[in-house]
């Protein structure tokens, strides 16, 4: 475990350094593909600390995702940023009461990228990331224990495979992304700990260390991006589980929904434009 | 090679085996009469907090109660069943909820009044009275300042208690009525008792539970209250009236109250309720409410059976029949008392 988290620790420190001792100067342009998504679907919700009983209902989000070739080895690496908010109204299963979940986190990440391995449309990449993600459920049913803040950080595991293609003429760009949070720390007050404890400052034992032991996170994107020119439609299907145990809180958060978004392969050009020689390497496509 | 590959599909099942452990499922019930009863029961078993302290048997009230269940029990029956069981555990913060009704172990409603709203209106305040965050506030015949706070539900905002203070600056002390005063948010205690306090005070302890087990509770965690800042702080002779009415926050906000040398608690003993409540469902949607953080006073006392007054009285039939409240009248005789 130590030695996978000194790996993920090198990789984001060499992203933080490795930049800033590379220029554009030998042309060489890297394209960012930003992405603006909207999510639509289904969550499920179990918040032990609101009620033992599952709630569902519907999710939505939204997200922006900008993907560039790092400035340093270009060819060889890639780093991503993304932002994302999301909503759920769930209902329990008798239909008499509901809650409110609403959760905001950012990303970023970067991934070491191999092409050509199987096919030479196919890239393969697999890294390192870092999130921050919090957010609150709220049951409006509920007295002292009205809302459950979650609010974590943490270091993990990033993959991509991206394929390049085509339906007739219409360039198509399939991809599927992993992230699985490996450690990390986050938010939760005891067992049956009030908010107003807290408020009157009692603070100990309020954040864990987690880690696949007491908390488990995985989200899973699966993309298809048709091509129009520089821009493109992108849809797709998300899938995110949350797991959590500790302090005897059980935490069960489980969401799918169906992505539509429009993004592209944006270039900031200089006034000189852009020599013959120059080498334009993409993030993806 | 082989044991390489070994290794690798050794490490990755570790790795799910321990990512497995955060996956912990909770117990699901049916959503019939069995099914609810025990859900209900398994709920208070892990989180009530008062079993040791009011040395309640929950298996044996399981086991006098769950032989009363059928199979062709009604929804109503099953309600008013459950409603009884929670009554053994003697608790005005502890009631089932559904859309037709709500158990309740009122303790007030065992005891006298103490308190009639209109006999203060009409005799006391002459119908004449202002009125700011909820309070009801007015100067008596005998110049002691009287003020009525009905529930603490009401936000006080501390530039409206500056107004009173103000408006009763020129009495010679002050009645704070809490009769029948239900409770509400304790955030409201904290800025009401900053008007009477002097420095950073001790007020009393909270506690939690941290797990299922009935002795799972916190160290009492001691919290302070701070003295308001830049606005009035009322240090004439205070007397705060209460009743078997005056519950949770209310009962919390006597606790502090009785332990400043400014202030005498005359009435009845309050109704109790000195732990949070948090709440939680059962399979059909019914809500249960119950008590789950201990809130002690400065001196570590439970108070959930309520505080006992510094000078106990009652209302009498004869006050009554000649339009006097025996509570009032006995308050402001203290106050003239501590005038001469």
């Amino acid at each position: 475990m130590q030695r996978l988290l000194t790996t993920i620790s090198t990789i984001l420190l060499l992203a933080l350094v490795l930049p800033a001792q590379q220029t554009d100067t030998e042309q060489v342009f890297r394209p960012v593909a930003s992405v603006f998504m909207a999510d639509v679907g289904h969550s499920s919700i179990l918040d032990s600390y609101l009620t033992p009983i599952t709630y569902g209902g519907i999710n939505v989000g939204l997200s922006y995702s900008a993907t560039q070739a790092t400035g340093f080895a270009p060819e060889r690496w890639v780093r991503q940023l993304s932002f994302a908010a999301d909503y759920s109204g769930v209902d329990n299963r008798v239909g008499n009461n509901d809650m409110q979940a609403l959760m905001a986190e950012a990303q970023w990440g970067m991934m070491r990228r191999w092409t050509g391995i199987w096919k030479p449309q196919l890239q393969l990449m697999a890294g390192g990331m870092t999130r921050l993600r919090g957010g609150g459920i709220y049951d409006a049913a509920n007295s002292n224990n009205v809302v459950s803040v979650k609010i974590h950080w943490s270091l993990g595991l990033m993959g991509m495979a991206v394929y390049n293609t085509h339906i007739g003429r219409l360039p198509i760009t399939l991809a599927y992304q992993v992230t699985l949070p490996v450690a990390g720390v986050f938010f939760s007050p005891d067992y049956d700990e009030s908010y107003y404890e807290i408020y009157l400052g009692n603070h100990s034992g309020l954040v864990h260390f987690g880690w696949w032991g007491n908390r488990f996170d995985m989200a899973n994107l699966v993309t298809a991006d048709l091509h129009f020119g520089n821009t493109f439609l992108r849809v797709g299907y998300r899938n995110r589980i949350e797991r959590s145990y500790v302090n005897h809180l059980n935490t069960h958060i489980t969401t799918h929904s169906v992505v539509v978004g429009l993004g592209g392969d944006f270039l900031s050009v200089p006034r000189k434009g852009i020599s013959s020689q120059a080498r334009i390497i993409s993030s993806m496509y | 090679m082989m044991i390489r590959k070994f290794h690798i599909v050794a490490l990755w099942l570790s790795l799910m085996a321990v990512a497995l452990m955060s996956c912990h499922d909770e117990p699901e019930w049916n959503n019939d009469a069995y099914g609810n009863f025990d859900a209900l029961w398994t709920i208070m078993d892990e989180h009530y907090a008062f079993f040791d302290y009011k040395q309640v048997d929950w298996d044996e009230v399981r086991t006098r109660y769950r032989a009363r269940l059928s199979p062709g029990i009604t929804s109503q029956e099953l309600f008013e069943l459950c409603g009884d069981m929670l009554k053994e555990l003697r608790d005005g913060h502890t009631n089932l909820i559904a859309s037709h009704d709500v158990s309740r172990y009122w303790i007030w409603e065992q005891y006298p009044v103490n308190y009639d709203e209109r006999v203060i209106d009409e005799h006391y305040l002459n119908f004449n009275y202002r009125r700011s965050s909820g309070i009801k506030y007015a100067i008596l015949s005998d110049n002691v300042g009287y003020m009525y706070y009905e529930s603490f539900v009401n936000k006080i905002g501390e530039g409206n208690l500056d107004l009173i203070f103000n408006y009763l600056s020129t009495a010679d002390g002050l009645i704070i009525d809490v009769r029948s005063n239900g409770g509400g948010y304790l955030t409201n205690v904290e800025t009401l008792v900053g008007c009477f306090i002097e420095k950073r005070s001790l007020v009393g302890s909270i506690q939690h539970k941290t797990g299922p087990g009935h002795n799972d509770m916190s160290e009492p965690y001691d919290y302070y209250f701070e003295p308001t800042k830049n606005h009035i702080h009322y240090l004439k002779p205070v007397v705060i009236l209460a009743n078997r009415g005056s519950f949770s926050a209310t009962n919390n906000f006597v606790s502090i109250m009785k332990q400043l040398p400014q202030v005498t608690i005359v009435g009845d003993t309050t109704g109790g309720g000195s732990g949070l409540p948090f709440t939680s469902e059962l399979p059909n949607g019914w809500n249960v409410r119950f008590s789950s953080c201990p809130i002690r006073d400065a001196q570590g006392n439970i108070t959930e059976f309520g505080v006992a007054p510094d000078v106990k009285i009652d209302q009498t039939d004869e006050d009554t029949a000649r339009g006097h409240d025996t509570l009032l009248d006995t308050a402001i005789n203290v106050l003239l008392k501590k005038r001469q």
